[in-house]
């Protein structure tokens, strides 16, 4: 792979927050859909999942900087970053104003909660992805 | 000459090549920024910032202009 140390460390992030909201959702999702309303038997789920996503994250960049030395971040890894995050800002704030809504119209908290911590996530996905977009065509 | 995705093209591979084959590794050690980098100003992915061009210049001993080319695009 003909990728820069950050390139490959942005796959190992976006590869570790899917794994990490996949294994979520595949227990929480029934549970939602079975009315669990109250948000403690959903915490250890969540915990467990960031826990799996930091083991993923260190042992990925270990494996990467045993194959590829860190040069350090330059300028181009810098805009990259930067024109992901302002490229990916929107789903965070369609989240939110989603949750607002929701607190408006009395939905469970619960909803609320998954609402927000999903956009939150989704978020960083959509940056992830459109980081290694702007690797790969250019920015 | 370079492929260009932006209006601003450049000698770079050229310049390398004249320079004892210089690698883009060694381009890249010399500017301060990664080997892709480089590789990606070459292809026209990326337009370097006014410092990294004047760098890159240096390292050729030649004028801005002769490394990097600016052609405006029609409106």
């Amino acid at each position: 792979m003909n990728a820069s140390f950050e390139e490959k460390s942005v796959w190992i992030q976006l590869l570790s927050i899917v794994v990490m909201l996949g294994s979520y959702l595949v227990i929480a999702a029934p549970m939602l859909a079975n009315d669990v309303t109250a948000l403690p038997p959903f915490v250890p789920l969540f915990i467990a999942a960031v826990v799996l996503m930091v083991v993923m994250l260190i042992a990925g960049h270990i494996v990467v900087a045993i194959h590829s030395r860190p040069e350090g971040r330059d300028e181009r890894d810098q805009l990259i970053e930067w024109r992901a995050e302002s490229n990916s800002g929107w789903v965070l704030a369609v989240g939110v104003l989603a949750a607002v809504a929701g607190l408006v119209m009395s939905v469970d908290n619960v909803w609320i909660a998954h609402v927000l911590v999903l956009s939150l996530f989704l978020s960083t996905v959509v940056r992830y992805v459109l980081q290694l977009v702007y690797y790969r065509r250019g920015v | 000459m370079a492929r260009s995705g932006t209006s601003i093209r450049n000698q770079i591979r050229t310049l390398r090549f004249h320079h004892g084959e210089m690698t883009q590794k060694e381009l890249a050690d010399q500017i301060g920024v990664t080997r892709q980098t480089v590789n990606a100003i070459e292809l026209g992915k990326y337009s370097p910032s006014l410092e990294v061009a004047f760098r890159i210049s240096a390292v050729f001993d030649k004028p801005l202009e002769e490394v990097f080319q600016y052609t405006p695009t029609p409106k």
